[in-house]
């Protein structure tokens, strides 16, 4: 009997122990994101929830502050030849990273090229680039053979992947190869030993960060955690999800349904915030290689046949939250603008769509939608789509499959009655779309593009345009450019912008507001 | 007596034997099946903003380029090793992930059963000691409830009843059993009520059927003709003898023990194997996916060994 007690003790103490040693759950802020973290590396993937998970672990050295302006954050100081052409940037004193070892000129360098490899921004920065080199250990230095004015912007963006600074051992790992260890020199560490890997993720509040004296702001300003533990918790049953927030099991849940926002905005315990003001944009990918969407005027005629509203309502319901957008550049950004928006004005207008259809020659040939059924507002869109395509004339296969289906899917060049495709839906964030050289649909470079591979010389001429722009109004004008030809050619289109609200327990404030990004520090526990 | 026993170890052993074709044909068709269903690892690792050519380096990398034949050497080759790999995503290592969800899924699935045959035993008893009464059809009219209404609806409910209204128990969670028994019962009552509605149904049905069957013997007529207490008749004699194809529905549910314990969990947010699998299955994480239908085959296969074991206990013919 004493030993079978002593036995039963012994299996028992080691999680007794842990359950002992965890902060009170008052210190402790149980959250539920929008999916699983399935992979710790925010450079490997560029999987938003990564980003999330880097931006705990991590710091970086620039960050956007609340009106989208580049901050320093590591970095203390920096300065710009007088051509343009050198960089230099120094760091902040008591850098440390969360095995006690200090954050280098070296680190920096070695994260930077790693970073640049997966960066739309940071590609774009590799073309111009010289070199890039640490002077000593507080101060390096980029180098440019021509000028490049978006650097800054390229060092700040939260949109993924974001410049992350790893340790120089784990930022010398191949960009396509994820890195092992998880030790950076942000507000927070990761709890290994308690994170559970599809289950939950645990960051304790770091005992070696050294906030900035800002008031935080975005991204930037002093990273100040005001919890002990955060613990990202996977539970990918939604109802579940709100259940557990009305009953105080969880403090935070990025992605309520929304038909069920109703009934939190009534639980006296919750509270519902936008976290994001430039929010997500839907996207149709088009297929410029294949019929029918490799002529013009049939892509054109599309400009004639959407109506966001439709595909956004059956998700979204409110309008409160969601919008039609005609610009080809996210509604609210610096960028938006109506140049060449007079089909969107109009709404839709089947006569013209079908004179266009005409013109364009269609011959009847199936267009191959593919539709992701377990993404909510990409199954709805891509219903309403193939009944607006439908009551235009087009002939529709609508194909359902799972995400992970149309992800490889879509990367088949070959015809659609091959495996191929001609239409299929995704998203973006908000600050991504606002920038023409962000996400890879904005590019039209053929071949070597991104999935749908349209093909035209002008829009890269402006978007290069856009990147030399020296000041803001400058882009802005670039921007309209790219609008006023995109909106000719439609390389691919839209289906809506929308703001998820998020949805937190009464009690824990301070959450702030970043594109693309949900962050952790200044929010405090009541 | 000594032959018996050997007799019995020689059954064992060639039943066990008999598992290993059995495992590999799982083997050949899991990996089959997922490798030629459509879906790519690396273009969800990859995300959004990735071009294609760097999908096809990170696809290279966890060596989604080789031909299927020579991906499934690698894999057999590890697993004849006792290796189920590594998450394609995680980096951690199948075999500890399994482990690290073995206890909630495992907790899980015994209380259940406890309950479930527990209950569905006295159920199916009653209703046939009352056959044709309200007790009867009121059983009756459960099993068909309890079989038809889907697991996460039954979930809901109870979520719904006793977490946000009565505030008796938690919405969600696990608390392992070596932080407390009541913390680790409290999170396993609802999940254990709704998973083992079906099981209940339909182990209450089967042993109603064969009880009744059992209770028109002659046998049965003699000791009631001989004044043997009803529930003497009904627990010592009719019910052992109404035991096997009892106990044969008891394994064959497991089957549906595993199915609805993938739903379960997801619902009750238990982080089990069916969690486990269900998760790797949406981001078509290979590795996990196979080394847990693999666990599953050989807990399934296993479990009939030890039904059929169970006949010998039960009906002393067998053991002739």
């Amino acid at each position: 009997m004493t030993t079978g007690l002593a036995a039963a003790g012994a299996a028992a103490a080691p999680g007794i122990l842990a359950a002992q040693t965890r902060p009170p759950a008052s210190r402790t802020l149980r959250v539920v994101l929008a999916g699983d973290l399935a992979t710790y590396d925010p450079i490997w993937t560029t999987a938003n929830i990564t980003a999330y998970h880097g931006a705990m672990v991590y710091d970086t050295l620039f960050g956007i502050d609340d009106k989208l302006n580049p901050q320093p954050q590591m970095v203390n100081k920096y300065s710009a030849s007088e051509d343009q052409l050198t960089w230099t940037f120094e760091l902040r004193d008591g850098l440390k990273f969360s095995d006690g070892t200090p954050v280098t000129a070296k680190d920096c360098v070695a994260s930077i090229k790693r970073w640049a490899v997966r960066s739309g921004t940071g590609q774009l920065m590799l073309q111009r680039l010289k070199d890039v080199t640490a002077s000593n250990d507080k101060t390096f230095v980029v180098a440019l053979k021509e000028k490049f004015p978006l650097l800054i912007d390229g060092f700040s963006s939260p949109a993924t992947p974001v410049l992350f600074i790893m340790r120089e051992k784990e930022a010398m790992t191949d960009p396509m190869q994820k890195i092992d260890t998880i030790i950076g020199s942000g507000p927070f560490v990761m709890n290994m030993a308690e994170t559970k890997a599809g289950s939950q993720y645990v960051y304790d509040k770091s005992a070696t960060y050294v906030p900035r004296p800002e008031p935080a702001s975005g991204s930037t300003g002093g990273k100040i955690v005001k919890v002990d533990r955060v613990i990202f918790q996977n539970m990918p049953d939604s109802q579940t999800a709100v259940a557990a927030l009305q009953a105080g099991e969880i403090d935070f849940y990025e992605i309520p349904p929304i038909d069920l926002l109703d009934q939190l905005d009534t639980d006296p315990g919750v509270k519902l915030i936008n976290l994001t003001d430039l929010g997500t944009v839907g996207y149709i990918g088009l297929n410029w290689l294949h019929p029918p969407f490799n002529n013009l005027k049939l892509r054109q005629s599309l400009l004639y046949i959407v109506n966001q509203e439709e595909m956004m309502k059956p998700t979204f319901v409110d309008k409160k939250w969601y919008q039609g957008c005609g610009s080809w550049f996210t509604c609210g950004s610096p960028m938006e603008n109506d140049a060449n928006t007079d089909w969107f004005k109009g709404g839709q207008n089947l006569a013209k769509a079908k004179e266009l259809m005409k013109e364009g020659g269609y011959d009847g040939k199936p267009v191959v939608v593919l539709q992701a059924t377990n993404i909510p507002y990409m199954m709805n869109a891509a219903t309403v789509f193939a009944q607006q395509l439908r009551t235009a004339g087009y002939n529709v296969s609508l194909q359902p499959m799972d995400w992970a289906n149309v992800v490889q899917r879509r990367s088949n060049k070959a015809p659609p009655d091959q495996g191929g495709w001609n239409v299929f839906f995704t998203s973006s964030g908000g600050l991504s779309n606002a920038n023409p050289y962000m996400i890879g649909g904005m590019a039209t470079t053929g071949d070597k593009g991104w999935f749908g591979w349209p093909t035209d010389a002008k829009n890269e001429e402006l978007r290069t345009k856009w990147i030399n722009a020296a000041t803001l109004a400058d882009r802005q004008a670039a921007a309209r450019d790219i609008q006023q030809n995109a909106w000719d050619i439609v390389p691919h289109m839209y289906y809506g912008k929308w703001s998820q609200p998020a949805a937190h327990r009464k009690n824990v404030t301070g959450w702030l507001k970043v594109p693309e990004l949900v962050v952790f520090w200044n929010v405090a526990k009541a | 007596m000594p032959g018996a026993v050997e007799s019995m170890t020689g059954t064992i052993l060639r039943r066990l034997a008999s598992m290993l074709p059995v495992m590999f044909i799982v083997a050949i068709c899991v990996f089959l099946l997922l490798h030629l269903a459509p879906g790519d690892p690396a273009s969800i690792i990859a995300g959004e903003n990735v071009s294609p050519e760097n999908i096809a380096r990170i696809r290279a990398q966890l060596g989604l380029d080789q031909p299927i034949w020579k991906q499934f050497l690698v894999w057999i080759g590890a697993l004849i090793r006792g290796d189920l790999g590594s998450s394609m995503f995680w980096g951690d290592p199948v075999a500890s992930l399994i482990a690290q969800r073995a206890e909630p899924t495992v907790s899980l699935a015994f209380t259940t059963l406890l309950v479930a045959v527990a209950l569905a035993i006295a159920m199916g008893v009653l209703a046939a000691a009352r056959v044709g009464s309200w007790v009867d059809r009121l059983v009756m009219g459960f099993a068909v409830l309890g079989f038809s209404v889907p697991v996460f609806v039954v979930g809901y409910m109870l979520i719904f009843i006793f977490a946000i209204n009565l505030k008796w128990l938690p919405v969600q969670g696990y608390t392992p059993i070596a932080e407390g028994v009541l913390p680790w019962l409290r999170n396993l009552v609802l999940p254990s009520i709704a998973l083992g509605m079906a099981y209940v149904a339909l182990i209450a049905r089967i042993t109603r059927t064969t009880m009744l069957d059992v209770l028109a013997e002659d046998y049965m007529r003699t000791a009631r003709a001989k004044g043997v207490a009803t529930r003497k008749m009904l627990f010592r004699h009719a019910l052992k003898n109404a035991a096997v194809p009892i106990a044969t529905v008891v394994g064959n549910g497991v089957a549906l023990l595993i199915g609805g314990v993938v739903i379960t969990e997801t619902v009750f947010n238990i982080p089990g194997i069916g969690r486990l699998v269900v998760d790797a299955i949406a981001r078509r994480d290979y590795p996990i996916i196979q080394g847990v239908i693999m666990v599953f085959s050989g807990v399934y296969v296993l479990v009939n060994l030890l039904v059929d074991l169970s006949y010998t206990f039960f009906d002393p013919r067998v053991r002739g």
